[in-house]
């Protein structure tokens, strides 16, 4: 008979596989959130820099008055 | 020092749960009758537990979406339900590995089983139904009401359907205190149901202070029949032979017996009842409840955060667009 497949054997298989399985599971979510966090992160960044941004008439007007000078 | 806590209690998870499953198969003893088995109510009761949870929750933050108009809502209550259904599909298969050590059979529609599956229907319609309308505030207005509608057959499904059947092999006496398993009282002739099993009372006769039955046992379906004798003492009121069910890993016993009415109490008698009375078993099941509530709570917290950037993501585009 297969040696992992014994009583005394296979208790033992079972916790090394439940535990590997659950090691893969957090490992993996530990990842997502940081993930999750970083992206995030980067989005507030992000719409900080968007706020109060130039309209494009000023910028238009900028633009005709460096040209005209 | 908020994300530094946060990291910590991820960390904490993370050890905690490894702990349970070291525990669960080191530490916990084998249950007589059910042997490895009996391991697996470890993992089963908790995600089940987890479930109702999660259910409840997505129940909450729909009602709150309806109430608040707030998306923030809604993409909690998809992340809650979400969560949940994927732990009810994990006591789905925890509980089909048990039965089929147990019953013989992985699926045996024993109403246990069916009203889970009930209950993964309804919230697979859900996931359907959110993904079959286009209108952004129109899904969640509609998920949101069928959410609550999914969410009052929860405790129905869960906690009293399965009780209601009289024809149930899911050992209820195992894990609920006051729930009882109370067996039928049967004349000599009569014809009753224990669990999926039909019995019938053939005689009872007494020997001194020993009572014995002998009781016909029918398979489902009526495929097979096994004559069955239990054995009660008089004086001291308590069972001396329980033979087990053919194919089955429950035991057929007498409760109590009238020899003037000739009529006696019969009873199946679930392994895995009284498992918890083992302090070891009762603190690692009580472990892995609070281990696996906190891996639901971190797993909901991140799915709502990632449907919040989905959300927020899309909202840009749609502005730039």
């Amino acid at each position: 008979m297969n040696i992992i497949l014994e009583d005394a054997v296979a208790v033992y298989v079972a916790m090394a596989v439940a535990l590997s399985v659950w090691i893969v599971i957090f490992i993996y979510l530990w990842r997502i959130d940081a993930h999750a966090k970083e992206m995030r992160r980067q989005l507030d960044s992000k719409s900080r820099t968007e706020q109060n941004p130039v309209p494009t008439a000023t910028l238009r007007a900028q633009k005709a008055r460096e040209s005209s000078e | 020092m908020r994300e530094r806590l946060a990291s910590v209690a991820k960390l904490f998870i993370g050890i905690w749960l490894g702990g349970v499953v070291v525990a669960m198969f080191l530490l916990v003893p084998q249950y007589e009758g059910l042997g490895n088995a009996g391991r697996i109510i470890i993992m089963h009761v908790p995600t089940a537990w987890v479930c109702v949870l999660a259910f409840t929750i997505s129940a909450i933050y729909s009602a709150l979406y309806l109430w608040k108009n707030k998306p923030e809502f809604d993409n909690r209550a998809l992340a809650a339900a979400e969560n949940g259904f994927l732990f009810t599909i994990l006591a789905t298969v925890t509980g089909m590995i048990f039965s089929q050590v147990v019953w013989g059979i992985f699926w045996n529609w024993d109403p246990r089983q069916t009203s889970i599956f009930v209950l993964l229907l309804i919230y697979a319609a859900l996931f359907a139904l959110r993904s079959a309308i286009e209108d952004l505030e129109r899904r969640r207005r509609l998920s949101a009401v069928y959410s609550l509608f999914a969410f009052v057959t929860v405790p129905f499904l869960i906690f009293i359907a399965p009780r209601m059947a009289e024809s149930t092999l899911h050992p209820n006496c195992a894990f609920i205190e006051g729930s009882e398993c109370e067996g039928i009282e049967l004349a000599v002739g009569k014809i009753g149901l224990l669990g999926d099993r039909k019995v019938q009372l053939l005689g009872l006769s007494q020997d001194g202070d020993v009572v014995t039955a002998e009781v016909k046992v029918s398979e489902p379906g009526l495929t097979s029949e096994a004559i069955l004798h239990p054995t009660w003492s008089a004086s001291e009121g308590h069972q001396i032979v329980s033979p087990e069910f053919p194919n089955l890993r429950y035991r057929l016993t007498i409760m109590s017996a009238d020899m003037a009415s000739q009529s006696a109490k019969l009873n199946i008698m679930a392994p895995g009842t009284g498992i918890l009375d083992n302090r070891i078993t009762l603190y690692t099941f009580l472990a892995g409840i609070f281990g696996f509530t906190a891996l639901f709570i971190w797993m909901f917290r991140v799915r709502s955060k990632l449907l919040d950037i989905q959300e927020d993501l899309q909202q840009r585009e749609g502005a730039f667009a």
